[in-house]
């Protein structure tokens, strides 16, 4: 057991940074080794988010408006320092799920990206108040169609059930009723999106007590979330209008679980664990875990998710997915995001995509982009408002052999350039034994505690007998090249 | 909470995961050929419309009829003019599918007797319809229903009211005997949908057969027997450890290493034998024709002896189905959703029908959605509601219109506005629950008699416990429209 006093072995520092970044860099691990896991955290998140924003443009007849937003995202997760940002904005994009298929608009889900990133580790709270204005998110989930006479019920609904509370609480207790998602669709009536661009308040549009009184009072929780019988009014403290969004959201963060803790700190919690770490074991063991992290943090209060992350960061939870070999049933290991996959890979292996389409290999049919697809994960294209499916969805028979197809690209990338394959820079020639090439390889790619003996010995034996003269070119490009393909491709890389 | 979905184990392979789900005496040879309650010759293929679809304008009353007013309540519920999503009895006219009032029905409901017609977008559904090949099955929904898209989709998917726990094709595959690299079902996807997914055997996910190819270094390929002994070994490895996730992973990429030697050829046969039919699945729009093709071009290899191929079961889906704005009426989104819908299951039809003397009556398609749309529209399209329609074609469905039409009196809706979920007997609008359409379909169908459907080892259904009439407590796996 430990805690943010424990020093980090080399191995931890390993998973401490493939978690918080995109793959983990020799040198990465040998200046966080030796670290408390405390010092490590803190220095992690001890930066400003950037104003980064990706270069999506509203053209609707630019067919390029999707590259752009695209590649120009994946480059700067490739490059920027601020990796634990990165993986935060992620997180972000598949938790306020919207895809530009519905969306249409490029420059709207670029300028969405911004505001993930100026809030990815800020106050929840005010994140949330400033997703109800994304204009993404009021074009994806209809804010802007939802008007007094013909109420729209999308945004309300998703609000509670994905964004801020789930469906039920650990316990499996439901935490809103239809009628709460109804009232909260009035709130958001008349709210629209204009030229300028940002949200309007329409007061014409706008739902009032007075103009429905059929509709009941604009109350909320009045069976769910631990308010009593007489739940919240949202028209207070401001009064009716343009300020009961805000005021919503202000309630939804005091809905309480039915043993009283916050639902929206463990809701939140429970999912950046499973982001960070692995699933979750099942109630009761589950609460006491998320529980933790929000109490340790003051994360049920404060709904500052820079302290929440970190006290996830320094949990023995977030340690347990990171061990090596020997496996046994209950050692947790999580599935790599393809875009994990993709952009730890490249940065492993010091390869850059070329040009504005991004893509490797001497063709833009391997745009990364399409790569990506075919993977199971389109940047901006979440299937759905549910995000992507997480864990062994993303391991299918059609996502593992476009990994495979993935790894294949890279290691037959040859040229010159860094959008080629070069393992002259990344392993020493001079290495003439199978077992020391495959070392070599696996210490590089980070694998080398996560392989069993017989796995390596497989690996060994795909190499031959020993010496090898991997200053031939043939030969270093037959099975230097095919062992990295192979390890890129093995079960083991595809886990962290 | 929506993650539980995401954590649970979709596939896995062969012998250590399956052995805690399954009963040994299950996986003993001669105990599975001894139940032989398999689909045998037959295809089974499940098509999800993702979303919601809006049952109330895919079915829709052409007027009154002798008994109710249902049509009355839909022209309060929906209206005409800019953003209204009414369909007149003008545009409905053509794709008239008769009444509710089915004598096949078994059930002894009274009926509302109302005229039905299909959404025109349906138009290619329709023509099938008409040489009695459609069954649609009116108001099918569950107890209790969500309006969430996750909950109600997991429902149906796993034909629990928990929305938990293995699919119920999963399930059936279970208790049907396969194990192993039996690969007995195919998605149509890039990944596998819940209700496929169980612990014993392996169910692959194919985005299109072509590409189905294990990438190889094109510049060494003197080297590709080297790199696939070694793939295979590290996925072996793999799918014999303990540990859930390596196992799960391992087994996926034998199955998938062992699949791409003979999917992909089923691609070259069909592409060679059958031009004219790629030409015409080429013509048609976005998904559903692509997807249906590819399970065209398995089937036709079975036809023709290709071996290795045991992919009786196959998904696909399609989305776009979540209309909350924009939804159109006789033209628009939702029509053209429905017009991709019914000209693919048309095509698809004729091009198994043409392969094989009877080969059409062999092949079974379901169309279902995780619930149907509020009745009373918003400005310009619906929100989320309760039970609606599934069609069920094929060349031995029974066709005609089964179940009652939902009751879209505004007097009696719920509290949220939607149609309410009934098993009452004397209901003229009473629900048809999902488990009785699977049941039918397991039975009747897939060959599984009800002994097994609901042995107590490993239930494939299972029956509610509660009010009669406001739960599935009492099966009747005999429809008709099968």
């Amino acid at each position: 057991m430990g805690d943010q006093n424990t020093s980090l072995d080399e191995s931890s520092a390993r998973h401490l940074l493939r978690r918080t970044g995109f793959g983990a860099p020799a040198a990465n691990v040998a200046a966080f080794t030796g670290l408390t896991r405390g010092a490590a955290a803190d220095q992690l998140l001890n930066f400003t988010p950037a104003k980064f924003k990706p270069r999506g443009v509203a053209r609707y007849d630019d067919s390029r408006a999707e590259f752009r937003a695209h590649n120009s995202w994946v480059k700067y997760m490739i490059t920027t320092k601020l990796q634990l940002q990165e993986k935060l904005v992620l997180f972000w994009h598949d938790h306020f799920a919207n895809n530009n298929d519905k969306v249409g608009d490029h420059s709207r889900m670029s300028d969405q990206n911004k505001l993930f990133r100026q809030f990815c580790k800020g106050n929840f709270k005010d994140f949330v108040k400033a997703v109800n204005k994304d204009g993404a998110m009021m074009e994806f989930l209809d804010t802007v169609r939802n008007f007094k006479d013909e109420p729209n019920e999308n945004y309300a609904r998703e609000l509670q059930e994905l964004f801020t509370l789930g469906v039920k609480d650990l316990s499996g207790s439901p935490n809103y009723a239809q009628e709460d998602i109804v009232q909260i669709a009035r709130a958001f009536s008349g709210w629209a999106w204009d030229n300028k661009p940002k949200a309007h308040f329409n007061d014409y549009d706008h739902d009032y007590a007075t103009d429905f009184p059929g509709r009941g009072a604009k109350v909320i929780y009045q069976t769910h979330g631990q308010f009593g019988a007489a739940g919240r009014d949202f028209t207070q403290p401001a009064g009716e209008g343009a300020a009961e969004i805000d005021q919503v959201i202000d309630i939804i963060f005091q809905h309480r679980d039915s043993d009283a803790k916050n639902t929206v700190a463990r809701y939140i919690a429970a999912k950046l664990l499973e982001y960070f770490a692995h699933p979750l074991p099942a109630y009761p063991a589950k609460a006491s875990i998320v529980d933790g992290v929000v109490s340790r943090s003051g994360f049920g209060a404060s709904f500052d998710i820079g302290a929440l992350v970190r006290e996830i960061l320094v949990d023995d939870f977030f340690y347990e997915t990171g061990v090596g070999v020997p496996f046994g049933p209950t050692t947790p290991k999580s599935v790599k995001w393809p875009i994990d996959y993709v952009v730890s890979t490249l940065r492993l292996l010091k390869m850059r995509p070329k040009g504005g389409d991004a893509y490797i290999n001497g063709g833009s049919y391997h745009a990364l982009q399409d790569q990506l697809k075919a993977m199971g994960q389109q940047l901006f294209e979440p299937p759905s408002v549910f995000g992507w499916n997480w864990e062994l969805s993303w391991m299918s028979s059609a996502t593992l052999l476009a990994r495979c197809g993935f790894a294949r690209d890279l290691i037959s990338a040859r040229g010159s350039g860094r959008f080629n394959f070069h393992p002259e820079k990344l392993i020493d020639l001079g290495l003439t034994q199978p077992t020391d090439i495959v070392q070599a390889v696996t210490d590089l790619l980070g694998v080398t505690d996560q392989l069993t003996a017989t796995e390596i010995t497989k690996l060994v034996e795909y190499l031959g007998a020993g010496p090898i003269d991997l200053h031939d070119y043939d030969t270093r490009n037959r099975k230097l090249n095919g062992l990295f393909g192979l390890v890129l491709q093995s079960p083991a890389y595809q886990l962290h | 909470m929506s993650i539980t979905r995401r954590q649970f184990i979709k596939r896995t392979g062969v012998a250590a995961a399956g052995a805690l789900v399954v009963p040994n005496v299950w996986r003993h040879p001669f105990v599975r050929r001894a139940f032989a309650e398999t689909i045998g010759d037959r295809f089974f293929i499940s098509l999800f419309l993702d979303g919601g679809n809006d049952g109330l304008n895919t079915v829709v009353p052409v007027s009154d009829g002798s008994m109710g007013t249902l049509r009355t309540f839909y022209e309060g519920l929906r209206t005409t003019g800019a953003g209204g999503l009414q369909l007149s009895p003008t545009v409905l006219n053509p794709y008239s599918i008769g009444n509710d009032n089915n004598p096949n029905l078994p059930m002894a409901t009274p009926r509302t007797h109302t005229p039905l017609a299909v959404h025109p977008g349906l138009a290619g559904l329709k023509t099938l319809y008409d040489l009695g090949k459609v069954a649609v099955i009116q108001g099918c929904g569950y107890p209790d229903y969500s309006l969430s898209h996750d909950t109600s989709r997991k429902t149906w998917q796993t034909a629990t009211l928990a929305a938990s726990g293995p699919g119920w094709v999963g399930r059936y595959l279970e208790s049907a005997g396969y194990t192993g690299n039996d690969i007995p079902a195919l998605d149509i996807d890039s990944e596998i949908a819940a209700d496929f997914q169980q612990g014993t055997t392996s169910v692959i996910a194919v985005d299109d057969l072509e590409n189905f190819i294990f990438p190889y270094d094109g510049d060494y390929s003197d080297d590709d027997a080297a790199k696939r002994t070694a793939f295979a070994a590290l996925y072996a490895q793999a799918a014999s450890s303990v540990q859930a996730a390596r196992h799960s992973i391992g087994s996926a990429g034998a199955a998938t290493l062992g699949a791409t030697d003979n999917y992909p050829g089923l691609n070259d046969l069909y592409n060679n034998d059958r031009p004219s039919w790629v030409a015409q699945y080429n013509t048609l729009d976005r998904s559903t024709g692509y997807g249906l093709r590819e399970i065209a071009k398995v089937i036709y290899g079975i036809q023709n002896g290709v071996s290795g191929i045991n992919a009786r079961h196959f998904q696909l889906n399609n989305g776009g189905y979540d209309t909350h704005s924009n939804q159109g009426a006789e033209t628009g989104a939702h029509f053209d959703l429905h017009q991709e819908l019914g000209n693919a299951i048309e095509l698809f039809y004729n091009d198994i029908a043409n392969m094989a003397a009877g080969l059409e009556n062999k092949v079974l398609i379901i169309v279902w959605s995780e619930f149907s749309r509020r009745p009373e529209q918003n400005d310009s399209g619906t929100d989320h509601g309760s039970q609606g329609p599934m069609f069920v074609i094929g060349g031995g469905v029974n066709g005609g219109v089964y179940g009652s039409h939902p009751n879209i009196d505004p007097a009696v809706a719920g509290d949220d506005g939607n149609t309410a979920y009934s098993q009452d007997p004397t209901n003229p609008y009473r629900s048809t629950d999902i488990r009785d359409v699977y049941g039918t379909i397991l039975k009747h169908w897939l060959n599984m008699g009800e002994p097994t459907i609901f042995n107590p080892m490993a239930p494939v259904l299972t029956l509610d416990s509660g009010d009669p009439n406001l739960y599935w407590t009492a099966h009747n796996f005999d429809l008709g429209f099968v």
